[in-house]
């Protein structure tokens, strides 16, 4: 819809009131009410449609092409550094700023990671791995953004509540969500949403779809950690048989 | 120099253009959209809320208005 409709709209319905109301002595009063009620309703549907019209709107083959390349970056990491483990999404406890995230790839398997507060630096002595800023961290502000609260403050039942309202109502990337959780297994489901492409491109990088899972996975991971306070990494990542719905298998450690 | 509406003509209006509205929030979906508009929804939604609103406080002061002349 061109804004330049709107407001012509817009224009020509106060012009009609105006004129209506200067005339109101020369014309019949049927005549006049029946112009009142077009200028009334062209200069709401103006106001409506310049209101209802988002200001920017982006093809969704955008996000495709502005990720792959970052994946790509990470993907060389990896394999240069030989990594082949799980990446560990850290809760905050482990973090020197509580509202970062941070997933640790350590070279060896890890059942509970060494406690305290572990240097933001891509290497690490002890424990003995690689951390590297995720790539749903700026999704999962995004979430944080949305729901007017952060994930520290809250728990698994309000991300259980919320997930379907915040990714379906309030950001529209999805079509229907549904969250299980089983002892230190949530399996989290997601229909229709707007990243296949970019999860479809990330599993042709057989590290970073390994470790860290496509950038919707890896938001939720990160969610997920920040909200339990629990380390945690993304087991498994599976499309439906008709691509449509993809289901993320996340496992909490032990802290 | 005279506004030719009247009170209930707005109120009348206003039960029209929120009954579309609500009508059209409601049904509307950014899925299987035919057309090339971009609708943002929430957006929609309140608008049509506030009409409706506005014209359930016409209704209000109809009733007011009816129960103070008897």
């Amino acid at each position: 819809m061109n804004k330049v409709f709107a407001y012509s709209l817009f224009v020509f319905g106060m012009f009609l009131i105006f004129y209506t109301l200067l005339m109101s002595e020369s014309y019949e009063i049927q005549t006049l009410t029946i112009m009142a009620f077009i200028g009334l309703g062209l200069t709401f549907w103006g106001g409506l449609l310049l209101y209802i019209t988002p200001s920017k709107h982006v093809p969704v083959e955008l996000l495709n092409a502005s990720t792959t390349s970052t994946l790509a970056t990470i993907e060389k990491i990896l394999t240069e550094s030989n990594l082949t483990r799980k990446g560990i999404y850290l809760p905050p406890k482990y973090l020197k700023d509580f509202e970062s995230s941070l997933a640790f790839i350590p070279f060896r398997d890890y059942q509970s990671l060494p406690m305290g507060t572990y240097e933001p630096k891509l290497y690490s002595g002890n424990p003995n791995g690689i951390f590297l800023i995720p790539p749903g961290t700026a999704l999962l502000k995004l979430f944080e953004k949305k729901l007017g609260t952060t994930f520290t403050r809250t728990d698994l039942n309000f991300l259980r509540n919320n997930l379907q309202k915040l990714l379906v109502e309030d950001l529209e990337i999805a079509e229907k969500t549904d969250i299980k959780i089983d002892g230190n297994i949530v399996i989290i489901e997601i229909t229709n949403h707007v990243f296949n492409e970019v999860c479809q491109e990330t599993k042709k990088l057989p590290r970073i779809h390994e470790s860290i899972g496509c950038i919707l996975s890896s938001g939720i991971a990160c969610a997920l950690a920040k909200v339990t306070g629990i380390p945690v990494i993304i087991e498994n990542e599976e499309q439906s048989h008709n691509g449509k719905t993809m289901r993320i298998h996340c496992r909490m450690l032990e802290g | 120099m005279q506004f030719p509406l009247t009170f209930w003509d707005i109120s009348l209006w206003l039960a029209f253009i929120s009954i579309i509205l609500l009508v059209i929030a409601e049904l509307i979906s950014p899925y299987h959209g035919l057309t090339n508009l971009l609708i943002n929804r929430k957006r929609l939604r309140r608008v049509a809320l506030i009409m409706g609103v506005l014209f359930l406080i016409t209704v209000v002061i109809r009733i007011v208005g009816i129960i103070y002349t008897l």
